[in-house]
């Protein structure tokens, strides 16, 4: 059964090459294909996790493995392979299911596209990207499935890129936004993950192997730990905490951590399933999962001086409030989200930058559940919209007058949704409620006040305050968003228009819903008053099974009301004041903080110019630097020394030719050809071409050598 | 017996009245009859020396016998030639024949 | 086994020469013909040097490494030098590639080239001869002819089939060329004034001149510059963009594909080999200008405007990482730096070698592929291109598998290379290594932005319309080999990796790098 483990990323795999190479045209054959496939890695996935969760200890000291040989290198040879411990188990039990639910949400919400197939199939081999990345044994392996989702993050941001003749639902705009999206995402990340390449090459380099059991040994962590290295500019540091930097890159680039965060919110280009499932669920949370995996490689430089772990809880925490302000000040349904999506992975590396392994991989997980429903919930509002505009210019309404141009993703033309779309709205509410952190209930408030908790016990008090604002405007946006989509009354014929999704599209939303609540029931500590006792904290044995096995220590945190009550507080108050200020009273198409805001509102709705600053700075300067060395090559300095040193040869030559050879040689040749010609004219007159004077001449000779030769002799 | 003298003098008046021939005349044709008249006075020569001096050895008959031969060849070649010239210009006057002047 | 041993190379030596002495008698109006009799006797070389390759895998996994196939016959006594061939783990990878990519060049020229049919073929397989003579040459007079023997056909390719400014380039290619083998052969000369000796295996364990620094340094850098220009090395690389831009499609495809690798493969086979002290001394500069190449390759990638210049400034900057491989190997060789890794030498050799392999076989679909656009557009000019993605899905397929290789995609041949050159000089040499990183992310600009974005994405210009058609078969059959190498080296690269990591090693230890 444990060779099987492969099965779990090489099925997608191979519907994703079933589907290029042979079923492209038929599109019921190409959906079936890539959900069966996903299914039965899900299968395959949940019997793997499961196994790890009854037996947590023993696989935590001992992985499922499947290793082979792969290529040598210098005097050794690399090993590669799969392995399954408990981090894994927990990530196995989240992703194939969140994978087939959104492949069976695609089938409904694609419908109709021209380019059907390769959807499916590309989302088969990211599929594919994201089990290999998580099963990996080793940091290369792990690294190739990452780079195979950047690819497909591309291709599927991308989707909409390009036309197809006679395809209608896409307007030029559209398609241009989606191609510099799509080029954005993957040159973006690309930056995190060269720095990240050679963070892995140099760690391969002193550790000898990049097999995650090998390079998290604890004698190899502190043999890194000990070894110092200068650099310039930054001065001192272990080996350690330079490598843990230069891996923490890469995450910074997929999770879309300040600064490398700007492809994210461009990404939302891409159609809504892949949002859901690569920019909110998975391949985002890969980064999240990078480090939580490589954990000990950050730990381990005593703390105080542990700048890697610093540098991952400034990056996490800033992010956290950054992108949560700006999410404030949008009004595209999706970019909303994104900046959420955003400002929550920040919450995780500030998790883990102070050290909260459990409560990151707890929030990870309950990220991914809510977030994929708030993104599948948006997919269907704006699919309804989408149909309700077509539906309005059908049935003759009229031509709409309307401030602002219609975009289906628009909040300022939404409104009412509640009881157009009853299921979407309650489910995406149940998102909403637990993204926000909705006291008790929810599963969002049982990871982020696990977070909180950390923070304060210990005793990173900025972090914690700072995580505490931004859970205040997480809830206040996300307030926001419900009240603007679902509440007050319809402000566009397409919202008066919009109506309930199909089926395939809502059970998804259905299921991940009581996922988004009950989840984070498993993560309840041991030590809440009442619901504890119940579950004596499931989870964090769990994960702390997995803590023991890299020879971590890890508490029982004792209860504290402080963190707890500060965390209620910030989440019901965000939703209260949205409500004061969106709910109470019927919406226009300005937003009402737009004016008490001023500049404040501009920076946040313009996300702080960081697009506009890169532009000016880093892409002018690369765009500058490639002509400069292009003029230097071939205008103004290689070729033309180069062409003068043509020229003046040619020159020199042609010198040559003029004052030695034509002067000297030359008249020596032809000399040489006049004393020939004279000679000959002479020389001719004898040539009769009569063979009797021949003969003459031949007697005359005779006889005068005959008659010499008598006289001689 | 006849003097050896005799024959080679007689030898040498037909050479002599061959290559005379051969300088002066015109016409092919005579010119080849020129050439013939050579040979034989060789031949007269090469005979009579071998009868004079080793006629126990038979090279000198085989010479003449030789030299024989090849002017037979020559003159069918010779002839050849001609008759193809004549055919080319309708000439065997060699002062006509000078291509090869320089 | 003893004949095939003996022979086989000096088979695969001169079966194109004898082809091309056949095609000279075939009359020049019977064009189909001289086209099939060329493809099927390219084949020979192309099915023998594949044999050579298993065979070799058997001998590797039997543990028999090393030189193998030698031949060595007196050749000109008078000087010592001989007629001697050979093969190891360096260069039977390489002597496959050339039958390949010439046998595909063939192939696709046959239905391209319709002009003096004649002659480009016998040019094109003289050609294959003087590159499969440098890969086995193990005699350095012998080295040395087949080195200019494939200078000259590609002078007439480019200066005959080549495009608009094709006789510009093709002297300028000549020229640049030969400046760099004269200094090269002035640097023979002197090796064998002082050992007596012509014969690499020889000059490989007598390692000449070890203990003259001067003038092992001047040697070194006579044969670094013939290299070096055909590398092509920054700053001697402005051939290369003019000779590629004009060449035709097949010419451009063995020039990036094979003939770029004889300056690389002669760096490994004459300077590591032969003169390892003063390599191991120089290791810095050819590390330095590998660095400036990768990352000015990459810049002036960004701002062209012609796509196969582009592609030829690409090759610029990818050739980089091969020198930057040699030069961190050179680099440990010297002992100057501390590093952690005793294999992070060999890794840097493996990096060059896969760079060198997989160059060929990325750039070369990259060349082919832009001739197919050529050949319906007449015209490499970017801007006039757009949204051909809708057009053409099977051509932007195979563009995007090409493209996505060549950016050094994992999974596909292009990672690997570039994995192992920074694997072994990070450890190496650090901040070279930092610098040349940032090429990596430019490559993905320039694939991306300059060619993805304006030729596939975004508008269709109108221009075209009905004018570009899609990849038709025999185009299709050019490109899947190299397509198919691309995957199944990014997945299991340790069929090409053994050979050259057994030749890393040997050379290294041959060098005198010692644990």
């Amino acid at each position: 059964m444990d060779g099987l483990l492969f099965l779990i990323p090489a099925l997608p795999f191979l519907a994703f090459v079933l589907i290029v190479l042979f079923t492209n045209q038929d599109q019921k054959v190409s959906a079936g294909l890539t959900i069966g496939a996903t299914a039965v890695s899900w299968l395959l996935g949940w019997y793997f996790a499961f196994r790890a969760f009854f037996d947590p200890h023993g696989v935590a000291e001992e992985p499922i493995r499947l290793s082979i040989p792969w290529f040598p290198g210098g005097y050794s040879i690399f090993y590669t392979g799969f392995q399954v411990d408990v981090l894994t188990a927990v990530m196995l039990f989240m992703v194939p299911f969140l994978c087939f639910l959104i492949f069976v949400y695609s089938v409904g919400y694609m419908e109709g596209d021209p380019r059907f197939s390769r959807f499916f199939a590309y989302l088969a081999l990211f599929a594919t990207g994201m089990l290999g990345f998580i099963l990996a044994d080793n940091l290369l392996l792990a690294f190739i499935f990452w780079e195979l989702m950047g690819v497909c993050s591309y291709l599927l941001i991308g989707f909409w890129s390009f036309r197809k003749p006679g395809e209608t639902h896409i307007d030029h705009a559209q398609v241009k936004r989606a191609r510099a999206a799509s080029i954005k995402a993957f040159i973006t990340t690309r930056v995190g993950d060269t720095i990240m390449l050679a963070g892995m090459v140099l760690l391969y380099a002193m550790t000898g192997s990049l097999r995650w059991s090998e390079i998290l040994a604890p004698e190899t962590l502190e043999k890194l730990a000990d070894k110092i290295v200068s650099m310039p500019v930054f001065g001192v540091a272990p080996w350690a905490t330079v490598l843990a930097i230069l891996i923490f890159w890469g995450a910074i680039g997929k999770s879309a951590q300040f600064p490398l965060h700007v492809w994210l919110p461009d990404a939302m280009e891409g159609p809504t399933p892949v949002s859901a499932l690569i920019h909110a669920a998975t391949m985002v949370s890969a980064g999240v999962y990078l480090i939580i995996r490589t954990f000990p490689l950050f730990h381990v430089v005593a703390e105080g001086s542990n700048s890697a772990m610093w540098f991952v809880a400034f990056i996490g925490t800033f992010t956290a409030l950054f992108a949560a302000t700006i999410g404030i000040a949008q009004f595209d349904i999706k970019r909303v989200l994104a900046y959420s999506t955003i400002s929550q992975l920040g919450y995780m590396f500030a998790a883990l930058g102070i050290g909260a392994y459990i409560a990151a991989a707890f929030h990870l997980l309950m990220h991914a559940f809510f977030k994929a429903l708030l993104f599948l919930g948006s997919g269907s509002v704006i699919h309804a919209m989408h149909h309700g505009h077509h539906v309005s210019h059908e049935h003759g309404h009229g031509h709409e007058e309307l401030p602002i141009e219609f975009n289906p993703n628009d909040m300022r033309l939404m409104g009412g949704l509640l009881n157009k779309m009853p299921r979407t709205a309650w489910t995406f509410i149940a998102g909403g409620l637990s993204l926000s952190g909705f006291p008790l209930i929810t599963a969002g408030f049982w990871s982020k006040d696990e977070i909180l908790a950390d923070a304060w016990h210990g005793g990173h008090m900025i972090v914690f305050w700072t995580l505490a604002i931004a859970a205040f405007v997480t809830a206040f946006y996300t307030g926001r968003q419900i009240f603007m989509v679902f509440f007050g009354q319809p402000r566009s014929e397409a919202a008066k228009h919009a109506h309930e999704s199909p089926n395939s599209m809502t059970v998804p939303l259905v299921i991940l819903a009581v996922f988004a609540i009950a989840a984070g029931w498993v993560g309840i500590p041991e030590t809440f008053p009442g619901l504890g006792a119940v579950v004596r904290g499931w989870f964090q044995s769990l994960m702390g099974a997995q803590l023991e096995a890299l020879h971590l220590e890890h508490e029982t945190l004792p209860f504290n009301a402080a963190p707890l009550l500060i965390s209620m507080t910030m989440a019901v108050g965000g939703l209260f004041v949205a409500w004061l200020i969106y709910g109470r009273k019927p919406l226009g198409y300005e937003d009402p903080l737009a004016r008490p805001l001023g500049g404040l509102w501009q920076a946040w709705h313009n996300k702080y110019w960081v697009d506009e600053l890169y532009q000016a700075t880093v892409v002018a300067f690369a765009k500058w630097l490639a002509h400069f060395l292009y003029n230097f090559d071939d205008r103004w300095v290689i070729d033309p020394i180069v062409d003068g040193v043509g020229r003046y040869g040619r020159r020199f030559a042609g010198a040559v030719r003029r004052f030695i050879d034509e002067q000297i040689i030359d008249r020596i040749v032809n000399g040489t050809a006049w004393v020939s010609n004279v000679l000959g004219e002479f020389l001719r007159q004898i040539q009769t071409g009569q063979a009797q004077n021949y003969l003459l001449a031949i007697l005359i000779t005779v006889t005068v050598l005959i008659v010499l030769g008598i006289g001689v002799g | 017996m006849i003097p050896l003298s005799w024959f080679l003098a007689v030898s040498a008046i037909l050479f002599v009245i061959g290559f005379f021939g051969v300088l002066s005349r015109r016409n092919a044709i005579a010119i080849l009859m020129g050439i013939e008249l050579m040979l034989n006075a060789v031949n007269i020569n090469v005979l009579a020396f071998w009868r004079y001096t080793q006629p126990e050895n038979p090279a000198g008959l085989v010479w003449a016998i030789i030299v024989i031969t090849v002017a037979a060849a020559e003159a069918a070649v010779g002839l050849a030639l001609f008759i193809a010239l004549y055919r080319l210009r309708t000439t065997v006057n060699i002062d006509e024949v000078d291509l090869l002047k320089g | 086994m003893a004949l095939f041993d003996q022979w086989v190379l000096t088979i695969i030596l001169f079966w194109p020469l004898l082809a091309a002495i056949i095609v000279l008698f075939i009359p020049q109006d019977q064009e189909d013909r001289i086209r099939r009799f060329s493809i099927w006797m390219s084949m020979v070389p192309l099915i023998l040097s594949t044999l050579v390759f298993v065979d070799y895998g058997v001998r590797f996994l039997q543990g028999t490494g090393g030189l193998q196939y030698e031949l060595q016959v007196a050749w000109i006594p008078q000087l010592g030098a001989s007629y001697h061939v050979g093969a190891d783990g360096l260069s039977v990878p390489l002597i496959f590639l050339t039958a390949l990519l010439t046998t595909l060049s063939l192939y696709y020229s046959a239905r391209t080239i319709h002009h003096r049919v004649k002659e480009f073929f016998f040019l094109f397989l003289l050609l294959e001869t003087g590159m499969f003579g440098v890969f086995m040459a193990l005699d350095l007079v012998l080295f040395y002819v087949f080195w200019e023997v494939g200078l000259v056909p590609m002078f007439f390719l480019i200066g005959i089939w080549g495009h608009e400014n094709r006789e510009y380039a093709a002297i300028k290619f000549f020229l640049y060329t030969l400046v760099g083998s004269v200094a090269m052969l002035l640097a023979f000369l002197a090796l064998y004034f002082v050992t007596g000796t012509f014969d690499i295996v020889k000059l490989t364990e007598i390692k000449p001149l070890a203990g003259n620094l001067w003038l092992a340094s001047l040697v070194f850098f006579g044969i670094f510059l013939g290299l070096a220009i055909k590398v092509p090395s920054w700053p001697f690389h402005t051939w290369l963009p003019d000779a590629h831009t004009e060449a035709p499609t097949a010419g451009s495809v063995i020039l990036a594909g094979i003939l770029l690798k004889l300056g690389a493969y002669g760096f490994l086979r004459l300077l590591l080999g032969i003169l390892p002290h003063a390599f191991a001394y120089w290791g810095w500069v050819i590390v330095g200008l590998g660095v400036i190449s990768i990352v000015y390759g990459a810049f002036v990638c960004m701002a062209q405007t012609n796509l196969k210049r582009l592609i030829a400034y690409s090759s610029v900057s990818h050739m980089g990482y091969v020198l930057l491989g040699l030069g961190a190997a050179g680099v440990a060789l010297s002992g100057t730096v501390s590093f952690f890794d005793k294999n992070s030498a060999a890794l840097a050799i493996d990096g060059a070698l896969l760079q060198m392999f997989n160059h060929g076989i990325i750039t070369g679909a990259l060349f082919f592929l832009v001739g197919i656009l050529y050949e319906r557009a007449h015209t490499f000019d970017l801007t006039r291109f757009g949204g051909l993605s809708g057009k053409t899905p099977y051509y932007y397929g195979i563009f995007m598998v090409a493209g996505f290789a060549s950016l050094g995609l994992p999974g596909l041949a292009g990672f690997w290379a570039e994995f192992f050159v920074f694997r072994g000089a990070f450890d190496i040499v650090r901040i070279w290594a930092a610098i040349g990183v940032i090429g990596v992310v430019v490559t993905a600009a320039y694939i991306l932005w300059r060619i993805v974005q304006s030729v596939f994405l975004g508008e269709f210009n109108t221009e075209w319309e009905g004018k570009l058609w899609d990849m038709t078969g025999f185009e299709k059959v050019t490109l899947w080999p190299l397509v198919i190498l691309m995957f199944a080296i990014g997945l299991y690269p340790a069929p090409l990796v053994n050979f050259f990591n057994r030749a890393a090693v040997e050379l290294l230890t041959q060098a005198g790098f010692m644990f």
